[in-house]
């Protein structure tokens, strides 16, 4: 595979395994330095704003305490499309931008509707041939998210 | 056993002022009442003086009573609130939640007004109306406005209201000190929710539902102190609870709190509801505001706030913003388990659900799971609507 090929397909399995709430899955494509965060432009207070931001060893926090916490289990299915991939040969990364469409399917009766827009700014490291996500910025065009959800998009 | 139809439909075994009839939730005719005798004679927040820093910024409010607002900063820098239509032939003046406007143009026939809501350019006025009606005749609706309190625009849409003193009283006393310096909006975001509006502000009143909390469970509620915080109510409906240390540590992936706030023992909490649904909920390191805005019985938008201190450094700045969205955030751990709860109860108290009675029976000397926070609200709902909330109908034959 070409370095692009391979940089889609990492970026395609981490929603594949998102969508299956396969988080140790989803670690396992994160380099050991990985950052996350859900971002997003305020208008009606003219800021930005960080809703979720954490390290690889956050990210392991979160999925272990999901089960704890009283959540909605509705599904999401994330629809991305790399739009763009931008390789620095020198620093063997790669900084790409994908169009991301998030949908949620209620477990009662199997309702799916639209629940947030956005895109995703990532960061890969080159890995020597087997790439890993080190910085993700998912940057929401949604901010009224509804009741709100627990896991990660 | 089990509940047949009869004992589901009977009255709880306590007084009339420690449960309520679910219709208050679900029924149309109380929702307008409300409306007129609650929303429209209370003074509600609309927006926070830092979302409006220069002269001329504009910020719009849909007003729970039904009224669609702006407020705008005039060149005198004083706040001042508006109702949001053209007296022409009705279009929204302002469009956009937010922006700056020195001259506000209707874009359907272009009439202009002034931040002061004169009316300042009717297009081939003379032409049309001749000397029969002219800017004099046109300028906008004002409505009473106040900033205070941490710096929040207040309005309210009665012009014969008592002051905004007069209607908050001693009930933000508890964070008079916390309040005192100047604040900044740092987050701001809506949920709507298919419920009704006081069923959230009853979740921001008790704090029994820790339970429905992990985080609550483990950092709160085994601590020593939990169970001495009191509940304080206020003329006109307010309440507050008293603060306690929360211990972070518990939960994994909490660190350690550095930046406080002014006034705040490390790790306190005070939280104050006032009626009919506003709450300043004050928080280690940061302030946040709910304002319910019922759209109807059964839908509500809320929105929330998160304030830190205009003095902040980027630092500090970005640890309330952390503090605050990992537990209130969209995405954060409480604020989903809250909002769930209360999607929750507009699933099951709907019209035809049969659902009955709601309970506010726990007496436990004010303490913190006492529901003396939600009593001290429906006596005060029940004063401003000349209904009672365990019998809003008058059809329920309460012993
Ligand atoms: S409706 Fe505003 S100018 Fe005519
Ligand atoms: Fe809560």
């Amino acid at each position: 595979m070409t370095p692009k090929q391979l940089i889609d397909e990492l970026i395609y399995r981490s929603s594949l395994a998102m969508d299956s709430k396969d988080f140790t899955g989803f670690l396992d494509l994160c380099d050991p330095a990985f950052r996350y965060a859900i971002t997003a432009y305020i208008p009606e207070i003219r800021k930005e704003i960080t809703w979720l931001e954490h390290d690889k060893d956050g990210m392991k926090v979160l999925f272990d305490n999901l089960p704890r916490h009283n959540s909605d289990h509705s599904s999401l299915t994330r629809h991305v499309t790399v739009y763009t991939v931008e390789q620095d040969e020198a620093k063997q990364q790669a900084k790409t931008i994908s169009a991301l469409q998030v949908f949620k399917t209620t477990l009662d009766g199997g309702v799916t509707e639209l629940f947030a827009v956005g895109k995703i700014y990532d960061t890969i490291s080159m890995n020597g041939g087997n790439p890993k996500l080190l910085d993700r910025n998912v940057r929401l065009d949604t901010r009224m998210l509804g009741i709100g959800f627990h896991i990660p998009l | 056993m089990s509940r047949n139809e009869i004992a589901w439909k009977e009255q709880p075994k306590f007084p009339s002022t420690h449960f309520v009839d679910t219709r208050i939730y679900t029924d149309n005719q109380i929702f307008r009442e409300e409306q007129e005798k609650i929303f429209n004679k209370c003074w509600i927040i609309g927006c926070h003086e830092s979302e409006l820093p220069n002269a001329f910024d504009y910020r719009t409010f849909h007003h729970p009573g039904g009224a669609q607002l702006f407020m705008i900063r005039g060149e005198d820098m004083k706040v001042r609130a508006f109702y949001n239509i053209c007296p022409h032939r009705g279009n929204t003046l302002l469009y956009d939640p937010v922006g700056n406007a020195k001259r506000i143009t209707c874009i359907f026939h272009a009439w202009s007004f002034s931040p002061k809501g004169e009316c300042t350019d009717i297009p081939r006025g003379k032409e049309g109306y001749q000397e029969r009606y002219g800017c004099k005749d046109a300028s906008l609706r004002e409505v009473k406005s106040e900033v205070g309190y941490g710096g929040f625009v207040w309005v309210n849409v009665d012009d014969d209201s008592c002051t905004l003193k007069e209607y908050i009283g001693d009930a933000l006393g508890m964070m008079e000190e916390n309040l005192s310096m100047p604040l900044e909006v740092f987050t701001y975001h809506k949920a709507i929710v298919n419920t009704n509006y006081k069923l959230w502000h009853d979740t921001n009143s008790e704090f029994y539902h820790d339970y429905m909390h992990y985080f609550n469970r483990i950092t709160g509620m085994m601590q020593p102190g939990y169970f001495d915080r009191k509940y304080k109510g206020y003329p006109n409906g307010h309440a507050s609870v008293g603060s306690m240390a929360i211990k972070y540590d518990a939960y994994a992936g909490s660190q350690e709190r550095a930046v406080g706030w002014p006034g705040l023992a490390p790790g306190g909490w005070v939280l104050i509801d006032l009626f009919p649904g506003m709450t300043f909920n004050l928080r280690t390191s940061v302030l946040r505001m709910d304002t319910a805005i019922p759209l109807g019985p059964d839908k509500l938008i809320i929105e929330f706030r998160g304030l830190g201190l205009k003095s902040d450094t980027p630092e500090q700045r970005a640890e309330r913003v952390r503090d605050h969205n990992t537990i209130w955030g969209p995405f954060g751990r409480n604020l989903h388990e809250d909002l769930l709860g209360v999607h929750g109860q507009g699933l099951a108290m709907r019209e035809r659900s049969d659902s009955k009675w709601v309970l506010h029976g726990r007496e436990e000397n004010s303490t913190i799971h006492d529901e003396v926070g939600m009593r001290h609200f429906y006596a005060e709902w029940g004063k401003r609507m000349g209904r009672q909330a365990s019998d809003p109908f008058s059809d329920n034959k309460l012993a």
